[in-house]
């Protein structure tokens, strides 16, 4: 992805986070992690596109919230579930990356 | 399709194949729309239908709840002068059952045709009428994104215990459930 179509993403992912901060003031509680996670998603997407050193990480990540996202329609535990086990992938790349 | 067929088997779908939806599957959907029943017959709906991939993208981009690949969509609004001028001040929120009515009809007869849809909520409603170039009387009320599914989703669980007879808390046979 070049840097125009990237600032373009970019610009598409503010729209995204703008209207999430109006309407959750009146939406379900567990939509907002819901649309930060949906945003890691997307951005995630957006970094995938780029050759670095993160990229299987954006894109194992990115793969890892699109399959189980929507469970949170049907199964809240398994949502919670699903934060909990991104931020353990998370953490294991901080590490990784830390040599620790 | 059997009503009750349609009824059990929709589902809430996401996830849409690049199909186009031609435009006599739409106004099949737009004519169940008109044909929902309203408080008074007011009739206090707008149907907007978009194909347009563009439009379509820009109001995703406002549209947090707007997930997935829509191939077309039709935006719900409610006509507040007329709801108004027919029903007072009850009219804002009389109008919002209206279009929740006039979209249930468009998911059923949706389905009956071998579509799919989703209603969004969602959506920044100034952000969309704006994007509409609709008047500011004209209240988007929801998104009914449209498509061919990819898949079926699983069947959802259901809350069996919200049924009473007679009286609040009693089961078919009148003891308390």
């Amino acid at each position: 992805m070049n840097k125009e179509n990237l600032y373009g993403k970019l610009f598409e992912l503010i729209g995204y986070m703008l209207t999430s901060a109006r309407g959750l003031i009146d939406e379900p509680q567990l939509y907002g992690p819901f649309r930060l996670m949906d945003g890691v998603s997307r951005l995630c997407g957006y970094l995938t596109e780029e050759s670095t050193e993160y990229g299987d990480f954006f894109d194992h990540l990115k793969n890892t919230i699109d399959e189980k996202k929507f469970v949170l329609m049907t199964d809240e535990e398994a949502f919670v579930h699903l934060l909990d086990e991104t931020v353990l992938l998370y953490t294991g790349k901080v590490k990784e990356l830390s040599g620790s | 399709m059997e009503v009750k067929q349609a009824i059990l088997e929709r589902r809430s779908v996401r996830r849409f194949q690049e199909r186009i939806v031609k435009r006599e599957l739409l106004h099949e959907m737009l004519t169940a729309g008109i044909w929902a029943p309203s408080a008074g017959n007011i009739q206090p709906w707008v149907f907007v239908c978009v194909t347009d991939p563009a439009r379509i993208h820009n109001i995703q981009v406002v549209s947090p709840g707007m997930l997935g690949n829509p191939q077309a969509l039709i935006c719900i609004c409610s006509d507040q002068h007329r709801a108004f001028e027919k029903a007072g001040r009850g009219g804002r929120i009389l109008s919002m059952f209206d279009c929740a009515m006039a979209a249930q009809n468009i998911l059923l007869r949706a389905h009956d045709l071998g579509l799919a849809t989703c209603v969004i909520r969602s959506f920044n409603q100034a952000a969309i009428r704006a994007l509409l170039g609709a008047p500011e009387h004209i209240q988007p009320e929801l998104l009914v994104t449209i498509g061919y599914p990819v898949k079926k989703p699983a069947k959802p669980a259901r809350r069996e215990d919200v049924i009473f007879f007679e009286r609040f808390g009693n089961d078919e046979e009148g003891k308390k459930a």
